[in-house]
């Protein structure tokens, strides 16, 4: 009972407790009065997404109006009163436009393209299509599985992808003994499989969404740019996972038939959904020839599903408001830290200069993998995104390792890879309600590939400074 | 954590006690409600509503004095604040005529006959549950290791 008190009395009491202290107590030289609210804000929203005594989306939007109340310039009377200590207070125009930005926008372009392909059973078919080579041998349809988890999770939510190809696995499951531990390895693949696959696009997981709003300018990686490294670490650590699951957990059962029914429909409204579907993905990737950026392309399939009729009223009523609006607050979350200034300031008032920049890369990356492990990927992302890109555009020694974006990298792909519990992801979560699997061979299987991940990703950002791809 | 029912209905104790019983798996997280006629189901529900709380599964005997099972059932159907609510008939001694209401009229989601497998009613009252818990849109998680994962994988789309 205490416990449950503490949720809901910390977030109040502590962020309070920052907003009464005078300015002066900080330490930190020339602080303002809308950069103090900004800390309150900021530390309510990462106890808010750590003891969760409400929805994470609902943290996001509590963020977006504490900024416009306390912080923006048509805010309450009080907020504004003129003196030497206030600071620069932000424009409300800028706070709100967080809901519309740009990448909320290359989501909501993911999300009906995801939709319709749901609708129009797209995803069941091709599902079915690809995984035909495979056979039958189990070890071969699970790295079917795996791969064309993966492959949809690039262009679907994880859950959702997760959830179909589980409906698909479940029957054949059921068929394994219950000392078969074949019966792990399958129900741990999917997940497994759609945690990573997400890293693989700009819009395959929110962090990454989160992640591109601070490559900017010229750091800026396009949608081609991202996929030309985050598929092959993709398919890296599919296969890794895919050894360590087969060898962890062996499959004694000899054969596997997946029986997935269905064929492709052919009706005009299909054909536009694949065509659309097919030339969307197509321009993304061929970002420098046409002018148009991901997500000035992304409002093409929000057009034309519109416009014909294959996303409806009903339909736009499933589109996951909750993940556009948790990753506006985490938007709206840098945008105080940055605008505030509060950002510069209080990086010039630590030495991080002092600090080796490869401890900051190991460092920040190690949190966040900690933290993704026991909270929201996309909440990990939004708190510590702003900071280490911040951060990173300060630090000097951090140029010989490839800048702010080797930083920025590290701590998204981190975010992605915290999946050890069932309470990691939904994905996991998923897959432990399947009942064939125990939390302790979860975590051993996530804990591995946690570390293994955060490894291949130090090894091929090495690489891409090399070549200099970044940096 | 939203507060949801799964309510009971039938007249004979030994029964109700019974069914309630098949049911305790779900009791840490869900609240189940007996009641003894359609009568006090009926009062029960406009409690539940005055709370704003969720009537998940409403399992319900046919043949009782004075408001039969069906009629119980028709009359939460058409009841608008109940709409996502799934419906159990659980008789031995329904008519033609009756099933054919329960259907057409109450629009049944499931229909078990007495005696009952244990087990299968379990089942059932899972997979209602779950389907309740995903079209109103509450948070599955929180209740994920109660519900039935099959169905979850076929409902959750987006």
């Amino acid at each position: 009972m205490k416990k449950i008190q503490l949720k809901y009395i910390l977030p109040i009491v502590i962020p309070l407790f920052i907003l009464l202290l005078p300015v002066t107590s900080f330490g930190i030289a020339q602080m303002t009065l809308v950069e103090q609210r900004i800390i309150a804000i900021f530390v309510m929203a990462t106890l808010c997404w750590i003891l969760e005594p409400i929805p994470i989306y609902a943290t996001s939007v509590l963020i977006i109006v504490l900024e416009l109340l306390l912080v923006s310039d048509k805010g309450l009377w009080f907020t504004q009163v003129a003196s030497p200590d206030l600071g620069h207070l932000i424009s409300y125009q800028m706070i709100m436009a967080t809901f519309a930005s740009p990448i909320i926008m290359l989501f909501l372009g993911g999300f009906f393209l995801a939709i319709a392909a749901t609708k129009y059973r797209l995803d069941v078919n091709l599902a079915r299509v690809l995984l035909k080579p495979f056979g039958r041998n189990p070890k071969f349809v699970m790295l079917g599985l795996m791969i064309i988890t993966a492959i949809f999770s690039m262009f679907m939510s994880n859950t959702a992808t997760t959830a179909m190809m589980l409906s698909i696995l479940t029957p054949v499951i059921a068929l394994f003994s219950k000392k078969d531990l074949g019966r792990v390895a399958f129900a741990l693949s999917v997940p497994v499989a759609a945690n990573i696959g997400g890293i693989g696009t700009p819009i395959g997981t929110p962090p990454n969404a989160v992640a591109l709003k601070y490559l900017t300018a010229e750091n800026s990686i396009s949608f081609a740019g991202w996929m030309a490294f985050g598929v092959p670490f993709v398919v890296v650590m599919l296969f890794i996972a895919w050894l360590l699951l087969t060898t962890l957990f062996p499959a004694t059962i000899k054969e596997i038939n997946l029986n997935i029914k269905g064929r492709f429909l052919k009706t005009p409204k299909a054909i536009t959904v694949y065509i659309t579907f097919v030339v969307t993905i197509l321009l993304w990737l061929m970002g420098g020839v046409h002018g148009m950026n991901a997500y000035v392309v992304a409002m093409i399939p929000v057009a034309v599903f519109s416009m014909f009729k294959i996303i409806t009223k009903e339909d736009l009523k499933k589109i996951s408001w909750d993940v556009l609006w948790l990753v506006s607050g985490g938007i709206a979350l840098g945008v105080g830290l940055d605008k505030s200034g509060f950002a510069a300031n209080a990086i010039n008032a630590i030495p991080f200069a002092d600090f080796h920049p490869l401890l900051l890369i190991v460092g920040a990356s190690v949190l966040c993998l900690l933290m993704a492990n026991f909270m929201s990927h996309t909440a990990s992302a939004n708190l510590l995104l702003p900071l280490v890109a911040a951060l990173g555009a300060s630090m000097h020694s951090l140029l010989p390792y490839g800048g702010e974006v080797v930083l920025i990298l590290a701590v998204t792909f981190a975010a992605s890879l915290g999946m050890s519990l069932p309470i990691s992801t939904p994905p996991n979560a998923l897959a432990y309600a399947s009942g064939h699997v125990e939390t302790k061979q979860m975590a051993k299987v996530g804990i591995a590939l946690g570390i293994i991940g955060l490894l291949i990703t130090y090894a091929m950002l090495y690489l891409l400074n090399k070549i200099s791809f970044i940096g | 954590m939203e507060k949801i029912n799964i309510i009971c209905v039938d007249d004979e104790r030994e029964v109700l006690d019974a069914v309630v019983h098949d049911l305790d798996y779900f009791r840490d997280l869900f609240n189940i409600e007996a009641c003894e006629s359609a009568f006090e189901c009926l009062e029960l529900l406009e409690e539940l509503d005055a709370q704003q709380e969720h009537v998940a599964v409403l399992i319900s005997d046919h043949v009782m004095p004075e408001k039969s099972g069906v009629e119980l059932l028709t009359e939460v159907a058409l009841d608008n604040r109940f709409l996502g609510t799934k419906k159990l008939l659980l008789t031995g001694l329904a008519t033609q005529a009756d099933t054919i209401k329960a259907i057409n009229n109450a629009k049944l989601d499931n229909f078990l006959e007495k005696v009952w497998d244990p087990q299968e009613l379990l089942q059932t009252v899972k997979e209602l549950l779950t389907e309740y818990i995903v079209e109103k849109g509450l948070d599955y998680e929180e209740y994920i290791e109660k519900l039935d994962a099959p169905t979850l994988y076929r409902l959750i789309k987006y």
